[in-house]
């Protein structure tokens, strides 16, 4: 008695034999370029989860960024005056009063902060020092201030509000420096893209070329199969099943060690935000698209092989 | 079956190999396709195996004219067609048992009939021995049977064979020629291109002889007594 699957096991690989619909006429799996086209498809299968990975982490970054930074708002009074005299200390006090007193009354805010001489500390220390005489240096008055919603109106009353107060108060709402870092971050995602998109023509076009050569290795059988009547999907699933298999063990050797990869950066870094970075992003979302991978590569490969064998098999008579 | 009409053939812008070419097989006919090397026996059967398609002239097969038909009825059409290649034409990674069974895969018959059938037939032409081997470590007879066995396993109903008897003894010859006569009275209908007179003598049958580019049909006693018959 044989048993059914040992075939599977052994170096033909079901040459011949039929199993079900499983069965190779060719001697595919035994050509030469099989062990580097599968690599070919793992290193592209790496590079895609990088930048994949790449494209997640800005994507989480930009939302970190902008919700911390939305709806927020710093107003500064300068430590000068707009004739060039400093202010002294009373004086300042009295305008952060009056600030503080017509941002009580706008019903946009939602929180206003005065920052004491200690927190204005803290935020230089890094620039000037632990103990830097503080009180020797003229420092701007500073509120920190929390919004309900950032409607133009609203924040426009707002602004002129403060602004009869005193004329020199900025009103800082960090949205410059988001627009522009957002900008960076948006080419950044549109590089990663522009890669990804690199890789799967690269597979594709690699992929088509193996086959082509493989179906002209193969020109004479694949003639005879057709003269004896085979058709078209006859021939097309054999070639098809094995850019499949191919695919899908580069692809799944590809991801895996971007996997392995990753895993090792975040166990180095530690998820130290030192650098501003959140730590790589591994929601469930975007493991799934990861694993997804080898999927779509297996699904690259078996089309491209399908198409590029119906081509040449159109072309005999 | 066949009917061929001013059928002409040439290769790229060489001259015509075959040119007016007229001529009608009835069904389970039995033709020996004869004339000297490079007559043009094997073209003229590639255009019968609907591997080439003729440079002018109408070919019409089981009755349908192969111009009009479409790529899914050629499949079936070739499925019924079973050709012995002058030079075998096996697949080489492929076990003699294999190769044979290749048709019936084609067709999608049950695997274990496949079986059956291959193993018989295997042993008829006393192959029994080589099942396992692979192309290249048979003898050239060998590989004939073999490839005369691909070509009958399907039970065609067109038969076609390219010098079957080249690299045999007469012995095994006869007894192949024999099978192919069985073949026949089943209702294939048969085409043997070959030189060898001893077997176109002992058997009989109609001659379809290819001269200067044309073809000439000669019947003999037998196949014109089977024609009175009403066999065919
Ligand atoms: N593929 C081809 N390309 C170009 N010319 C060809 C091709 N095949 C055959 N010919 C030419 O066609 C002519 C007939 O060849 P063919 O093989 O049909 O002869 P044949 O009768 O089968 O000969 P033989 O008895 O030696 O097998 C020859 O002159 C040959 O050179
Ligand atoms: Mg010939």
């Amino acid at each position: 008695m044989k048993i059914p699957f040992r075939d599977f096991f052994t170096k033909d690989r079901r040459l011949g034999v039929a199993i079900g619909r499983g069965r190779y006429d060719l001697p595919l799996n035994k050509d030469e370029g099989t062990n580097f086209l599968r690599l070919l498809i793992a290193l592209m299968s790496f590079l895609a989860a990088m930048a994949l990975v790449g494209s997640f982490t800005l994507d989480s970054m930009t939302q970190r960024w902008s919700s911390g930074l939305e709806n927020k708002l710093t107003i500064e009074i300068p430590a000068e005056k707009e004739n060039g005299d400093l202010r002294n200390k009373d004086d300042m006090a009295s305008l952060l009063k009056q600030v503080e007193a017509v941002l009580r009354n706008e019903p946009i805010v939602k929180s206003a902060d005065v920052l004491d001489d200690q927190d204005i500390q803290n935020l230089v220390e890094p620039w000037l020092g632990k103990d830097a005489p503080l009180q020797d240096i003229p420092l701007p008055g500073l509120i920190s201030v929390e919004l309900n919603s950032s409607e133009p109106a609203a924040m426009e009353k707002m602004t002129a509000d403060i602004k009869v107060v005193d004329s020199g108060i900025v009103i800082d709402t960090h949205e410059a420096w988001l627009q522009s870092l957002l900008k960076m971050i948006g080419s950044l995602r549109f590089a990663a893209f522009v890669v990804v998109i690199i890789i799967a023509a690269t597979t594709v076009t690699a992929i088509a070329g193996a086959i082509r050569s493989r179906i002209a290795v193969h020109k004479a059988d694949v003639e005879l199969l057709h003269l004896m009547g085979a058709n078209d999907e006859y021939i097309v699933r054999q070639f098809q099943r094995h850019a499949l298999t191919i695919a899908l063990q580069g692809s799944l050797l590809g991801t895996l060690t971007a996997a392995a990869v990753l895993f090792t950066i975040k166990l180095v870094s530690g998820g130290d935000t030192a650098l501003m970075l959140p730590a790589l992003s591994a929601s469930a979302v975007h493991t799934v698209a990861v694993a997804a991978l080898p999927l779509v590569a297996c699904g690259i490969a078996a089309l491209t092989a399908r198409f590029t064998v119906l081509r040449s098999l159109s072309l005999m008579p | 079956m066949i009917k061929f009409e001013f059928v002409g053939l040439r290769y790229g812008v060489g001259p015509e190999v075959l040119s007016d070419i007229n001529f009608t097989l009835e069904p389970g006919s039995f033709h020996f396709l004869t004339g000297a090397s490079g007559a043009g026996k094997t073209s003229l059967l590639s255009l019968m195996y609907l591997g080439r398609k003729p440079t002018r002239g109408l070919v019409s097969m089981f009755g349908q004219s192969i111009n009009k038909l479409e790529r899914k009825q050629l499949w079936s059409l070739r499925q019924r067609i079973g050709v012995v290649f002058q030079d075998f034409r096996l697949l080489p990674h492929l076990s003699a048992f294999d190769n044979v069974a290749l048709p019936l895969r084609i067709m999608g018959r049950p695997e274990k009939e496949t079986r059956n059938n291959v193993g018989e037939l295997l042993e008829w032409v006393g192959l029994g021995d080589y099942k396992n081997a692979l192309p290249l470590t048979l003898s050239g007879g060998q590989q004939q049977r073999v490839a005369i066995a691909r070509a009958v396993i399907g039970r065609p109903k067109l038969l076609l064979a390219d010098e079957p008897t080249g690299n045999l003894d007469d012995e095994i010859g006869f007894r192949l020629m024999n099978l192919f006569e069985q073949l026949n009275r089943m209702g294939t209908t048969i085409v043997i291109a070959t030189h060898n007179h001893a077997i176109m003598e002992k058997f009989g049958h109609s001659r379809l002889i290819l001269e200067m580019g044309g073809l000439r049909v000669e019947e003999t006693r037998s196949s014109l007594r089977r024609k009175i018959e009403g066999v065919y």
